[in-house]
């Protein structure tokens, strides 16, 4: 146990601990007009999401690698079965209600996807038809699936987390390129296939203006929100654009707004910090692990992390889209946090198994 | 094996520098954009947060009332709730529009019409959905006022002029501002002057709009109030006139077409001025439909025309006394000797008739102005010519625009003002081909171009009563007399014109005897009958002849006789004849003001007595 403690991670510890201080803030400025309780769910949630959190950080991985496999069935059967049986909720498809609660099957996918993507690259190079071609199979079933839904959020998610560890796993550059030119020429035909509120959003992106109170208006408000906080920010709690519910779901995916309108430049300065202290730590992780495996999971891991802060944050000011992805450890969400906190146990993990030398496998395994 | 597992090695380390190098590009682009808003586009962004969240709320100023010189009100103000919509605010035009069609009972035909109001204005610019609306009209509405964003209930004013048609011409209209005035600055629910006093006195009359600032919440709702600047009511405008007096003048005409003017010999106040026939100002209020704005327009009547400032006519043998006035000024000896009436004039190859055809036998200027002969005028004018005709109406202020507060104001025509006529009266190169010496004789007995307003008629009867001053008419109460310039006259001169003037009334042959004799007051005259079309000899048609054919009607005067007060000016138009159709008006005006005026001394001296009453008993 002394052992255990003194082979954490604490740099990674304190900047999710920071991130945690932070998000309570800003989520209590966020509803502080609105419902309060709101707040006290999240604080549940970080306690629960940190139990979950500890108990990961002594979970051997060699368990990981056993469940990855059952874990991508059992995501895939459930997937299939949301077009049959899934509850439909503001026009999309994505629940499926087991009783208790209402389940996604696409979170438990994109946890499974890279568990088993780490899995089958621990072993192998991301090099050759076969190397290649299996995880894009794996992975190209539930996207579909998840994108017709539909989830264009999550997709990318799986999509930006796939080409991450292909990447790490020493996909040839040529391929990569090609792949990517091959990506840009067919975004008209995916154009094509998107659905008419996908569409406006990119449309009300390249002009927010062309519609100032129906699709553009979340963007505009977000943009005078942040924009009005200037460089100290209005103050705690002073927040015109958020105290006076200007601001579209303040709470969850536009909350990033709150923190800039209220903090300004400074506390922007300081989030980006703290969650570039985060990323690199996980990177630093990935690099010096013990195992091929436990790399490629945390290379994963950062790679989630990186495309929901981007995708949120270039949303909130008007860079990309709007696409429903939550800021990490900020937005109010009680199963995005646990499974992000999840996801942080899994490296604390990683990291006290490097730092002990603790064998993921058998001795002798090629590529351990 | 173990190159190849170095190999391996090699590339995943090489991988990873790539991820350390990209995630700062990630990071880098977030922060960039961030900048961009918060620190170099900061002020813009501040600018929409406050726009955002402040509202600021015109608070409409009170028009100020009209009231006339006993204090009655002309143009008064009702407290009425109204319904403004700021676009902006809604989010749901139909459905909101919907709803209070329902509440308020409103045609499919006004929700058309607001829709395209409401396109039309700047969507932060509230919009007069209704008005004129009762608190049991809007209560239901306003209790609810929070399920419709954008949507106000409003306290308000509206106009109304108790007098409608009787004040329509002096006191004029208003209507909504219109794109140039809100270019202006003013709010397109505001109403604006747009005639008589209500467009002379907008400035006094309108007010100072007041604003309160609000902080709302995205959907309009208000949070707190900021500051709030009441709006300040316009300015009472007490006038010289007399609703009494108007509607005695108003009465005498009856339906008849015409205009009356009275004005106070000293100060120029105008007591009455009434154009016949009128139109309800009060409709433009409610809003006005296009078929009755048509309908007036195209109303042979002209009931829009004021005829008492804004048109001229033939001021027939009320000019007489202009050009006596200018025989005597000039020593011209018709004037001060006698001529002989035979009926007519005849002169080169024509012959002009005396309206008499049996001639008024020997006539001197004070029997022709008294029975108005024809002939004595004719040859006075053409002993003294055009120029001094002119010269002298122009001195007597016809020709020229009184001045009164009331525009547009017509000046009328004296022939030699114009330069067209001026060289046709030179007999120098023009296109007419000359001037010929009986249109001087005719403009002497005020035929022919020569063109009067009832206004300047009235002001010239005050001249004469007065001793010469020309005055501004003053429509505002208590104002001071404004000598627009004093006529060079002759007392005696002018002392002979008002005698012949009062036996117009006073003596068995004067035009207007009948009429006016025995009046409560003493008075002075001059009737006048003005040709419409040359009337063909054998007056048996008379009868049948169109209406619009039948002579114009004067009479301008003055009263008292002894102490002149007030001056009047009747035109009746295609009344008939002067002293039997515009003469008895005038009778009736002045019976009016008299009996108001003893009752008023009455009065006061039953007050004076109320007073001394205790004072022997103390």
């Amino acid at each position: 146990m002394k052992r255990a403690l003194y082979s954490l991670d604490w740099v990674l510890l304190a900047s999710l601990l920071s991130l945690a201080a932070l998000g309570l803030c800003v989520l209590y400025a966020a509803v502080y007009q609105g419902d309060m309780g709101l707040w006290q769910k999240q604080l549940i949630f970080w306690g629960a999401g940190m139990t979950g959190f500890l108990i990961l950080c002594f979970v051997p991985l060699r368990f990981l690698g056993l469940v990855s496999w059952p874990m991508y069935s059992t995501g895939l059967l459930l997937l299939m079965l949301v077009p049959l049986i899934g509850d439909v909720h503001m026009g999309a498809r994505r629940w499926l209600d087991i009783g208790f609660t209402n389940l996604q099957p696409s979170e438990i996918m994109k946890w499974a996807m890279m568990f088993v993507l780490a899995s089958w690259f621990a072993t192998r190079e991301a090099r050759g038809f076969v190397n290649i071609g299996a995880p894009l199979l794996l992975v190209a079933v539930p996207a579909a699936l998840i994108l017709s839904q539909p989830d264009l959020g999550t997709t990318l998610v799986l999509l930006f987390a796939t080409i991450a560890l292909l990447i790490a796993a020493g996909l040839p550059w040529r391929i990569f390129a090609a792949a990517l030119v091959l990506g840009i020429a067919s975004l008209p035909v995916l154009w094509h296939f998107m659905h008419d509120y996908q569409k406006q959003r990119v449309l009300t992106l390249l002009d927010p203006q062309s519609d100032p109170l129906g699709a553009g208006y979340h963007v505009i408000q977000s943009s005078i929100a942040i924009g009005s906080g200037g460089l100290f920010g209005k103050g705690f709690l002073q927040g015109t654009q958020a105290r006076l519910h200007f601001l579209p779901e303040q709470h969850t995916d536009f909350i990033f707004s709150v923190l800039a309108e209220e903090g300004g430049l400074i506390a922007v300065i300081l989030l980006l910090g703290l969650y570039a202290t985060l990323i690199s730590r996980i990177l630093l992780i990935a690099q010096r692990a013990h195992s091929r495996f436990a790399s490629m999971l945390c290379i994963g891991i950062a790679s989630i992390f990186i495309l929901y802060i981007t995708v949120n944050i270039g949303m909130v000011s008007g860079i990309f889209p709007v696409v429903g992805l939550p800021l990490p450890f900020i937005s109010y969400g009680g199963s995005a946090l646990v499974t992000m906190l999840a996801a942080l146990g899994l490296v604390m993990r990683v990291a006290i198994e490097s730092h002990e030398k603790i064998p993921w496998q058998r001795p002798g395994s090629p590529l351990a | 094996m173990l190159n190849k597992q170095l190999e391996i090695r090699q590339r995943f380390n090489v991988r990873m520098v790539c991820f350390f190098a990209t995630t700062p590009v990630f990071l880098g682009l977030l922060l960039f954009q961030i900048m961009q808003l918060q620190w170099f586009e900061h002020e813009k962004y501040q600018l929409q947060s406050d726009q955002n969240r402040l509202n600021i709320i015109p608070l409409l100023p009170v028009r100020g009332e009209i009231i006339d010189a006993q204090g009655k009100g002309l143009a008064i103000n009702h407290i009425d709730y109204r319904v403004t919509l700021i676009p902006e605010r809604v989010k749901d035009l139909d459905a909101t529009l919907h709803t209070l069609a329902h509440a308020l009972h409103w045609t499919d035909d006004k929700v058309t019409l607001l829709h395209k109001r409401i396109k039309h204005t700047r969507p932060d610019r509230s919009v007069l959905l209704d008005d004129k609306l009762k608190w049991s009209d809007v209560s239901p509405l306003s209790a609810r006022l929070h399920h419709y964003p954008g949507i106000n209930v409003e306290a308000g004013s509206y106009r109304q002029y108790p007098f409608a048609e009787l004040t329509s011409h002096i006191i004029g209209y208003l209507s909504l501002a219109n794109a140039g005035d809100v270019d202006d600055g003013f709010l397109p629910s505001e109403f604006i002057g747009r005639t008589g006093i209500e467009k002379s006195f907008e400035t006094s009359l309108h007010g100072h709009l007041g604003h309160q600032r609000e902080e709302v919440d995205a959907l309009g709702r208000r949070i707190a109030v900021i500051n709030s600047k009441p709006s300040i009511m316009g300015e009472t405008v007490q006038l010289a006139l007399d609703a009494d007096i108007q509607q005695a003048a108003s009465d005498a005409l009856g339906e008849r077409t015409g205009a009356v003017v009275v004005m106070d010999v000293h100060s120029g106040g105008v007591i009455a001025l009434l154009s016949k026939p009128g139109y309800d100002t009060n409709r433009f209020i409610t809003g006005l439909e296009s078929a009755q704005w048509q309908s007036w327009l195209n109303n042979p009547e002209k009931p829009l025309l004021n005829r008492a400032t804004q048109a001229a006519y033939p001021p027939a043998s009320t000019f007489k006394l202009v050009t006596g006035l200018a025989g005597l000024e000039h020593g011209s000896h018709l004037a001060e000797g006698s001529t002989f009436c035979p009926g007519y004039i005849e002169f080169s190859d024509r012959r002009l008739h005396c309206w008499k055809r049996r001639g008024h036998d020997s006539v001197n200027l004070h029997k022709a102005l008294v029975e108005s002969c024809d002939v004595y005028f004719y040859q006075l004018a053409d002993q003294l010519g055009m120029g001094i005709i002119s010269d002298t109406a122009q001195a007597w202020g016809l020709g020229e625009k009184t001045q009164i507060d009331l525009a547009p104001e017509s000046r009328g025509i004296i022939p030699a003002q114009s330069p067209y006529m001026m060289a046709a009266i030179k007999n120098t190169q023009s296109r007419r081909k000359k001037w010929f010496r009986g249109e001087t004789m005719i403009t002497g007995i005020g035929q022919g171009a020569l063109t009067t307003t009832p206004l300047q008629i009235a002001r010239l009867a005050a001249a004469i009563a007065n001793g010469g001053s020309i005055l501004k008419p003053q429509v505002l109460a208590h104002t001071p007399a404004k000598v627009l310039h004093q006529v060079k006259v002759k007392p005696e001169h002018i002392q002979m014109i008002r005698s012949a003037m009062r036996d117009v009334v006073l003596s068995n042959k004067g035009t207007a005897h009948r009429a006016l004799n025995k009046a409560a007051w003493t008075s002075a005259g001059k009737t006048g009958t003005a040709q419409v079309i040359k009337l063909s000899k054998n007056k048996s048609i008379d009868k049948d002849i169109l209406r619009h054919h039948k002579d114009h009607a004067w009479f301008m005067g003055y009263a008292p006789y002894e102490n002149p007060q007030i001056a009047i000016a009747v035109f009746v138009e295609h009344g008939g004849h002067g002293g039997s159709d515009a003469a008895p008006v005038a009778a009736a005006v002045i019976q009016a003001i008299a009996t108001k005026q003893s009752r008023a001394s009455d009065a006061q001296a039953s007050n004076k007595h109320l007073i001394r009453k205790p004072g022997p008993d103390s």
